[in-house]
């Protein structure tokens, strides 16, 4: 009997499925979300790492590069170092040597007496008013017996992804491409590939390698099969080293096949003694915390979308690529460096086809355990199925309820039990009819408007970013209160806003955000996560009602939180707390959107910033 | 007198055994690769190392079918070009200079498989291609490759399932195209591939039971993959340091005891039910029997008396010929008695039995047959006058 009456005052009243319910699982579902997330680094949410692809053979072949190799790595080190210093001694400290054409030139007599074919290639970026321009010189090796349909690249920048000067690495190439030139064995062409830094270099390259180049970056003359992964090299410094480094993150959260990390790692630490470390963890204990850790770090990264290091730009190309970076003070030199990469260009060559068999999402947070796609992905599912629930909700509600009298709302919701007038009920049982218009037109024009920020943070000159994101923190404060009191008053300009389009505008624009959201969940887990988390209050924003001074002292006070989640408030806060200036930031954005081709950006300025916008609006017509 | 029965029982065993030792008069050798790719290497050198056993022992190539599925030697990623080893040492080049491989690359299919086995392949196709085995063949079969419960993969789009493979050892039993055979394998859960046979005269062997995994034995560091598998390799082993020439004594009970599931990690399986005799009989084969070479010539002398030879065939002829006989006789008794014993059911089967008794030219039923005859004259009268007067009147018209 109980459950009945239960049931009929739900149908009589239906204010709780639609006004209380929604809220709730809502919440819920953020809740959940959040908490998913935290369990995966448990031994029963994650797993251990495991080679999937047969061919690889990861340390199964001896690795030969030793002894007297050392000595050519020695000789080819004292060349190029005679002509950095003479580069130096014309031009600024040791970190900022140029590549002159001596020492281009150096490198393509080096590469050509060893018996490749050399070839360079001239490029030139600008990107916020900076120009970036260099020359790649890179070498093929046709495999003896293969049929050059397939290649791997070697890439060794002169520069770190932390702009050092990368001689060991360099030199390492050089006296690999000597000693792999003399195996027979290779199944790949083999591409030894120079570019002058990290950032720009073999983005030209690969664009080019693809024919996918803008106007001012050269056509490659020499080119091989189709690239089935690519290594890059960094020993930045001249002591000898404990551990490797292995950068792995792409453009876009774009990650390479896991093979090919646990390939390396199982090269580095099985057969080579090595440790291996990911995402800057060099004291991993395993615990849960660090395992955490690590995987907030690589999502950081992910979310960003930036290149981490020259393996990035091959990410878009779907060709796998990691950076293996020295690091620490041990006792392993650069023949073990050497030897790895042997080792490891060997496991690519037994490849048969494409790396396909493991996950290429995934979350890692210890060199051999992870989480997959599958069991981390309802983590920002739920966060954005919250505002696809609520955006549900809103739009039943919108066409039940007339709310002709609105001051009967409020009581409602405080005391739904208490209405069982009839007078109510046949006021809720009346279809509305909803007014569209205005409601779609706002929702359309603001995430049409955040093209406006998109294209202005990617096309001022780097000087004016700081100044451009203060005038910005601005415009967000006042932009919100002056569409507010437009959409209250009128103004003059249009009808006052009636509390049902108040709730299609909020319903269209958590729509749009948990569409978008659930979208990209799939394709960057964790920047949708992240929007996701901050977008979180946008589902809970009221329209206040009560005495004046209520209204100002609460929505002023709402104002003022959300004000300090809008982006470019947040983008301050992180800047600030990780001791980096804007412009750096900003800058290296602009040049991501220009050269990377890095979306961020449009998920920040046309996702994000218009739902917040709208929550804004919203919260701020309470107080007019 | 019951001692004298025992006696000549034995003696009579004795005989017989003595006849089916010497009995097969040739040896064929199947042997197949089920997998390609470079990761793949050992079971190229599984193939590759028991060829080279069966060609030591003395079979010819033209009677070892060798079914490669990929090249070894030729891969580029192959350290040591134009060669392929079984073992790290690298003391014996398996691909060498004398090798007939019969089914290479994509020609290694189930189908081509099993054509070969029932040998229900073109007119076209060459006799390298063919297992030109027959009652007195004893035939090796030998498979690897990446198998699991009851299957075999082939290449990488196929598979042979347990009861495929019996069927056609079924096939090949019925077509007389085996006298004995010995079926090997070695691929995960290889004991579950001959569950199914249930044509005789097979012994058959695994790597593993159902639900193991067989595994290699040792990789080549500068090959850089596992160079084979470990029950192969302690298969070879015995047949390599044991079995040293065609005159070994050496039988199948040997071969089989030398198993150690604690080298070959895994347990083998023999199947010895099919073999008449049971596990017996077919541990006294000697192992040259499968994997050596018989120069044993089938001479057709009067006291052959084993199945299908033609003295039997003859008396089984005429002994048939004597049934027959009999059976008539008996019939014209019943015949006789029909006289007498009038039932409707005997009266018109012995009926019928004298009608077939005295089958003959007989003529045709009598009735008006001269006014047949007058139709007939008269038909073709017509016709004759019909034509006459036809040919008349187009002469006139000309």
């Amino acid at each position: 009997m109980a459950l009945k009456s239960a049931i009929r005052n739900l149908r009589n009243n239906p204010n709780l499925l639609y006004v209380r319910l929604p809220n709730l699982v809502s919440f819920i579902c953020i809740v959940v979300g959040v908490v998913w997330l935290l369990l995966l680094p448990l031994n029963e949410y994650s797993r251990q790492t495991y080679i999937s692809e047969n061919a690889l053979l990861p340390g199964q072949v001896h690795a030969y590069f030793t002894g007297s190799e050392q000595n050519i790595f020695r000789g080819y080190k004292k060349e190029l170092e005679g002509l950095l210093n003479d580069g130096q001694a014309r031009g600024g400290q040791k970190d900022e040597a140029e590549v002159t054409a001596a020492l281009s030139d150096k490198l393509q007599s080096i590469l050509q007496a060893a018996g490749l074919k050399v070839a360079t290639q001239k490029y030139e970026y600008t990107s916020a008013g900076i120009t970036h321009q260099g020359e790649n010189t890179y070498a093929i090796i046709h495999a003896p017996r293969g049929d050059a349909t397939e290649a791997i690249v070697l890439v060794a920048p002169w520069k770190t992804a932390d702009d050092e000067l990368n001689l060991n690495g360099v030199t390492l190439a050089l006296t690999l491409a000597r000693y792999f030139k003399r195996w027979s064995l290779w199944s790949k062409d083999i591409i030894f590939l120079i570019p002058p830094d990290s950032k720009t270099g073999t983005q030209a390259w690969i664009d080019a390698y693809h024919d996918m180049h803008p106007a001012s970056v050269q056509p490659l003359p020499l080119k091989s099969g189709a690239l089935q992964g690519a290594l890059v090299i960094e020993y930045p410094f001249e002591h000898r080293f404990q551990t490797l480094h292995i950068v792995y993150d792409g453009v876009n959260g774009q990650l390479p096949n896991l093979d090919l990390f646990n390939t390396a790692v199982a090269i580095a630490g099985g057969q080579m003694g090595i440790g291996a470390n990911l995402q800057e963890m060099w004291g991993h204990d395993d615990s849960y915390e660090h395992r955490l850790q690590t995987m907030f770090r690589g999502m950081t990264k992910q979310g960003l979308g930036y290149a981490t290091g020259a393996h990035s730009s091959f990410m878009p190309y779907h060709i796998d690529a990691i950076t293996l970076q020295t690091k620490g003070e041990g006792w392993e030199d650069e023949m073990a460096l050497g030897r790895t990469i042997e080792s490891l260009c060997r496991s690519l060559n037994n490849l048969l086809e494409h790396l396909h068999q493991s996950f290429f999402f995934y979350l890692l947070m210890q060199s051999n355990r992870f989480v997959s796609i599958g069991t981390y992905l309802p983590s920002a599912m739920l966060i954005a199925g919250n505002f696809t629930i609520m955006a549900i909700a809103l739009w039943i509600r919108t066409g039940y309820y007339p709310e002709s009298k609105p001051s009967a709302k409020p009581k409602n919701e405080k005391a739904p039990t208490e209405e069982k007038g009839t007078n109510t009920i046949v006021e809720r049982n009346t279809i509305a009819e909803r007014y569209l218009a205005l409601p779609l037109s706002l929702v359309v024009g603001l995430h049409l408007l955040g093209l406006v920020p998109l294209w202005v943070f990617n096309n001022v000159f780097h000087q004016y970013f700081t100044t451009t994101t203060y005038i910005f923190v601005v415009v967000d404060i006042i932009l919100p209160l002056l569409l507010a009191a437009i959409l209250s008053n009128g103004l003059g300009v249009s009808k006052p806003i009636i509390p049902q389009q108040y709730h299609l505008i909020k319903s269209f624009s958590l729509l749009l955000l948990g569409l978008s959201l659930s979208t990209l969940a799939t394709l960057n887990f964790s920047l949708s996560f992240m929007i996701g988390l901050l977008c979180a209050p946008l589902s809970f924003i009221p329209r206040l009602r009560g005495s004046v001074p209520f209204r100002l002292a609460t929505s002023s006070l709402g104002l003022v939180l959300l004000n300090l989640v809008s982006p470019p408030a947040v983008l301050l806060g992180v800047c600030w707390y990780m001791g980096v200036s804007v412009e750096t930031v900003l800058t290296q954005a602009a040049f991501g959107w220009d050269v990377w081709g890095m979306w961020t950006q449009v998920v920040v300025w046309c996702v994000w910033w218009p739902a917040w916008l709208i929550g804004c609006v919203l919260l701020g017509s309470s107080i007019f | 007198m019951a001692l004298l029965f025992r006696f000549l029982q034995a003696f009579a065993l004795l005989l017989l055994a003595s006849a089916v030792v010497a009995e097969h008069t040739s040896n064929w050798a199947v042997l197949v690769s089920t997998s390609r790719f470079w990761f793949n290497y050992r079971h190229l050198a599984n193939v590759l190392s028991l060829y080279r056993t069966v060609k030591r022992l003395g079979i010819p190539d033209s009677q070892i079918i060798l079914m490669l599925p990929d090249d070894m030697a030729c891969n580029p990623r192959n350290a040591f070009p134009g060669t392929v080893y079984s073992n790290a040492d690298r003391a014996v080049d398996l691909y060498g200079d004398n090798i007939e491989v019969d089914y290479r690359g994509y020609e290694v299919t189930v189908e081509n498989f099993i054509r070969l086995l029932t040998d229900r392949l073109d007119e076209d196709v060459p006799r390298s291609k063919r297992l030109g085995s027959d009652a007195g063949s004893n035939v090796l079969v030998y498979m690897t490759g990446h198998g699991g419960d009851q299957f075999l993969k082939f290449q990488d789009a196929e598979e042979i399932g347990a009861w495929d493979l019996a069927d056609a050892f079924g096939q090949m039993w019925e077509k007389k195209r085996y006298h004995e055979l010995l079926f090997m394998i070695d691929t995960c859960q290889a004991n579950t591939m001959y569950t199914h046979f249930y044509s005789p005269n097979i012994v058959a062997t695994g790597s593993s039971e159902i639900d193991q995994s067989s595994y290699s034995h040792h990789a080549d560091n500068d090959v850089g993959v596992a160079v084979i598998d470990r029950w192969t390799y302690y298969v070879l082993e015995f047949l390599e340091t044991q079995v040293t020439s065609v005159t070994s004594k050496l039988n199948l009970g040997d071969l089989f005891d030398s198993y150690d599931e604690s080298k070959i990690h895994s347990q083998p399986g023999v199947r010895w039910d099919l073999f008449p005799g049971g596990e017996q009989e077919g541990r006294l084969r000697t192992v040259v029997d499968f994997f050596g070479n018989v120069q044993n010539v089938e001479v057709e002398n009067a006291n052959a008396t084993e199945p299908g030879s033609l003295k039997e065939d003859l008396a089984e002829i005429a002994r048939l010929v004597e049934k027959w006989q009999n059976r008539d006789e008996e019939y014209s008794a019943m015949l006789a008695d029909s006289a007498t014993n009038v039932t409707e059911d005997l009266h018109s089967s012995s009926l019928h039995l004298k009608l077939k008794s005295t089958v003959g030219p007989t003529k045709m039923a009598e009735d008006s047959s001269w006014g047949k005859r007058l139709v007939g004259i008269s038909v073709v009268g017509a016709c004759t006058a019909i034509w006459v007067a036809g040919s008349f009147l187009g002469r006139s018209s000309v």
